[in-house]
């Protein structure tokens, strides 16, 4: 096979840090090709560097043997680069037809609206996309809306097209889906670089490099190698996965959740009637396709969501018109899914993010002042402890890569939280070894005493890790689960919101 | 091939170089406009250096215009490094005197630092409250601060027009003007600390030095300096750990509306001792020109308001010795915040040289 495109020898800086170091790389025709390696590898630059967002330090770029300079997406696209975004840009009422149409070249006055549907519709049949032209985007799912960035871009004449983690928001049956319409573009001759740190989607492509450090580690078949020997290259050592010690049984009920409703900004249902318990020595998990009311049960628990009606008690004792401060207060450490935005003050450094929340607490302060000693103290160990990777204690976060800066927050929380850990995907967006890491912490804390509510999309986590699953389904939950009575297609089944599967409710 | 790129750290050498480009920049285009309009800008800027700095007397009245530039560019520090866009200084000056202005018909008999100080507070009320007004607005209705804070603005200044234009607070007699009070009671006037000619110097300066000092302190080093940076940081995450934002949000309302009441209250009864909008005008928009230059810390808005109360006492005596139109001082201090605002947006670049391959 020919290569389609070739990199050589590519290095992008950014200040003092290089984050593409000597990269090479060659993309065969009609191959799925996959960019694996650990957050701050220099994936995500990399492929930034080939669809013309970013320009390379040095180095050089063929395409179809020729050397390019791309200095815009628009200069890759024209020379058939395409790119999908893991936040997707469609207009929602729109048609799928009009999204995809919309903004191409040969777009006049009018939109020759019959000639691009017969053209569109080649394109769907070419590659096994089952999809109605004449919807509006807000009626799609998650899945659909994905093939409609993949329909744009082949529309555009894209015969490369890099998938940025392309599953992170799909459920299993919807990540098997793409797969098979990822074959069928194979078939016809496209290219496609997929960039991802699931072992379960690497193993589906046909080449894989492993990145670390920004350099290159190794170009393999896949069909050659392991998981295991690609994780062992990724990481540059073994990574042993942590699993729930059954040793240890949960004990006395620590939260407990009672018919809990809230609604949205326009009134919607957005949780409802949901009822589970946490017991101490517990981990139960949260399982679902983002959207569906996991992260309000997380605002509604952190006293920042409004109670409709029902509500939960801590230890036995309810908690009624909960506030943050209240529920921080009783003990409970919370893991936000978007670290920076509900986690972390992105401005500040490490050592005042760590008292985040505990800024007016004697143990931190001298009266009115915040006893700056004891914070570098804090943060001098914490550090240390957590192996945070930062030049000072006061660099600001937004500085810190994800891994780097939810090390920060778990240092905080298991600081102060005393028996109830909300954690809500507390590993998206960190590689193998960062979420090991994670949950090593919280499994230290099961064994602790602590209940733990952990919301995740990572299922085969889930299934190693908890006591218990629920599973949220629009803002309700569809049932409760052991995982040892559960298999990763039920659970699957559930999160697209079919009881059917469920064999046994155990509550 | 010459490109700029973000800066990783901050640079000494740099931001002097940024900083310098700045001044030379404004005063040339300051110096430019000058001569479109007629003037000679050598002879110009020769009568601002000698009003500004070239006597004892002229350096008291640059301190004396730098006072409430201060206060009111401290005011705004606070507000602006919550991200909260307080920008009704002008009208929390004019409650701060006027409340200072009311509460001076009731103390007469007082002695002499108990009024001070008396008078300090009810401005400091009178300019607090008015800024809570507008935060409550924005917690109670989401009305955004900015158009509220404008709004209050002409409330103010029309109630202020109404009690002086033939309302109770009006001058009577044979002599007096309209749009002005009575004489304060001369035993209220607030202490000066210096006088040299017509320069004069008022107790109010040391309050801005004071409130220098207590803006550092509260920023820096305390819990709450820590919320009013968080908060304009991030303040999403600062709900979700247990900080009650809305009150947060009331407090800096209420320290910025206060700083500027102090200034508005110090130039009534230290400066003009009449109630006069023509008086008041213009501080709270210069003072917010002042926290920005000043780079929204409390050292840089004092080295800011002295180059602009400077500016402004030095413009006196510049438009009587060269004839330069007062409205062309205005534009020169809009050059000044212009240049200095893109000085302090290149002191976060840098500037690299690439290699281009071919």
């Amino acid at each position: 096979m020919e290569d389609l495109l070739n990199v050589q020898n590519l290095t992008k800086r950014f200040g003092s840090v290089i984050a593409n170091d000597g990269v090479n790389l060659d993309i065969r025709k009609g191959e799925i090709h996959c960019l694996f390696g650990e957050n701050g590898a220099g994936k995500s630059t990399l492929s930034s560097c080939l669809y013309g967002y970013y320009k390379a330090d040095s180095g050089e770029i063929r395409f179809k043997g020729e050397v390019v300079e791309l200095s815009s997406p628009a200069d890759a696209l024209r020379l058939g680069i395409g790119m999908v975004h893991q936040h997707f840009v469609l207009v929602s009422n729109f048609t799928v037809l009009e999204n995809i149409i919309v903004g191409s070249a040969d777009v006049g006055l009018l939109l020759r609206k019959a000639d691009a549907r017969r053209r569109v519709l080649g394109l769907c049949r070419d590659c096994g996309i089952d999809i109605d032209l004449d919807r509006e985007i807000w009626q799609l799912s998650v899945g659909e809306q994905q093939w409609v960035e993949i329909l744009k871009a082949l529309y555009f004449g894209a015969e490369l097209l890099i998938l940025d983690e392309p599953t992170a928001v799909l459920t299993p049956q919807q990540s098997d889906q793409l797969f098979v319409i990822l074959d069928g573009m194979r078939k016809r001759g496209l290219s496609i670089v997929l960039i991802s740190h699931k072992l379960r989607e690497v193993m589906q492509s046909d080449r894989v490099t492993i990145l670390r450090k920004g350099k290159v580690v190794a170009t393999v078949d896949t069909a050659n190698t392991t998981a295991e020997a690609i994780t062992a290259l990724m990481v540059g050592h073994k990574v042993t996965k942590n699993v729930r010690d059954n040793s240890v049984t949960p004990a006395g009920e620590i939260l407990s959740v009672e018919k809990v409703s809230a609604v949205g900004e326009w009134g919607e249902d957005v949780l409802k009637d949901v009822t589970f318990t946490v017991a101490a020595n517990e981990v139960l998990g949260l399982a679902g396709v983002a959207g569906n009311g996991q992260k309000e049960l997380f605002e509604v628990l952190m006293g920042v969501r409004a109670l409709q009606s029902g509500g939960f008690s801590l230890e036995g004792s309810p908690v009624t018109a909960p506030t943050s401060r209240q529920i921080l207060d009783s003990g409970v450490g919370f893991i936000p899914d978007d670290r920076f935005l509900e986690g972390l003050i992105p401005e500040f450094g490490t050592a005042e993010n760590l008292v985040l929340g505990w800024q007016r607490s004697p143990e931190y302060c001298r009266g009115p002042f915040l006893d700056r000693r004891k914070l570098a103290e804090l943060a001098r160990r914490k550090i240390d402890e957590y192996k945070v990777a930062t030049a000072s204690a006061d660099l600001p976060v937004e500085r810190l890569s994800g891994g780097n800066a939810q090390r920060v927050i778990l240092a905080r929380e298991f600081q102060h939280a005393r028996r109830l850990l909300l954690a809500n995907q507390p590993t998206r967006g960190l590689d193998v070894a960062a979420s090991e890491f994670v949950y090593e912490k919280i499994l230290e804390k099961r064994a602790a005493g602590f209940a733990i509510l952990l919301a995740s999309e990572e299922l085969e986590d889930l299934l190693r890790l908890c006591d218990r699953i629920a599973v949220m389904f629009k803002g309700r939950i569809m049932g409760i689960v052991r995982p040892e009575e559960t298999s990763l297609l039920e659970l699957g089944m559930m999160m697209a919101g079919d009881a059917s599967q469920l064999t046994q409710g155990i509550q | 091939m010459i490109s700029f790129q973000r800066r990783s750290g901050s640079s000494l050498g740099w931001n002097v170089v940024c900083y310098s480009a700045a001044i030379s920049g404004a005063l040339l285009a300051s110096a430019v406009l000058l001569r479109l309009s007629g003037g000679d800008p050598a002879r110009a800027f020769t009568a601002l250096i000698v009003g500004a700095f070239g006597s004892q007397g002229a350096l008291l009245g640059s301190l004396a215009k730098a006072t409430p530039l201060l206060l009111v560019g401290l005011g705004t520090v606070f507000a602006f490094r919550a991200k909260i866009w307080n920008i009704g200084q002008e009208g929390q000056v004019f409650a701060g005197a006027m409340a200072a202005y009311w509460v001076s018909f009731w103390i007469a008999p007082l002695p002499g630092w108990l009024a001070v100080c008396t008078l300090a507070l009810a401005g400091m009320a009178g300019g607090g409250v008015l800024g809570l007004l507008a935060g409550a607005l924005k917690t109670r209705f989401g009305t955004s601060e900015i158009i509220s804070t404008v709004m209050l603005n002409y409330v103010v200044m029309y109630l202020l027009a109404y009690l002086l234009d033939g309302g109770p607070w009006m001058a009577t007699g044979v002599t007096v003007s309209y749009h002005q009070s009575p004489p304060i009671d001369p035993s209220l006037e607030w202490p000066i600390l210096l006088a040299v000619g017509a320069g004069k110097l008022h107790v109010g300066f040391l309050f801005a030095l004071a409130a220098s000092a207590f803006a550092a302190v509260l920023l820096d080093k305390t819990s709450l300096g820590y919320e009013i940076r968080a908060f304009g940081s991030n303040p999403t995450a600062l709900t979700f750990r247990g900080t009650n934002v809305r009150r947060l949000l009331l407090t800096v309302m209420l320290m910025s509306g206060a700083l500027a009441g102090l200034a508005g209250a110090g130039e009534l009864f230290g400066v003009s001792h009449r109630l006069r909008a023509e008086t008041l005008l213009g501080i709270g928009s210069s003072g917010i020109v002042v926290a920005m230059v000043g780079g929204l810390r409390p050292s840089g808005v004092m080295i800011a308001a002295l180059f602009f109360g400077a500016l402004e006492s030095g413009t006196i005596y510049m438009r009587l010795k060269s004839g330069t139109p007062a409205g062309l001082v205005s534009a020169m201090e809009g050059l000044v915040l212009l240049f200095f605002l893109s000085a302090a947006v290149a002191t976060r670049l840098q500037i690299v040289r690439r290699e281009v391959h071919a």
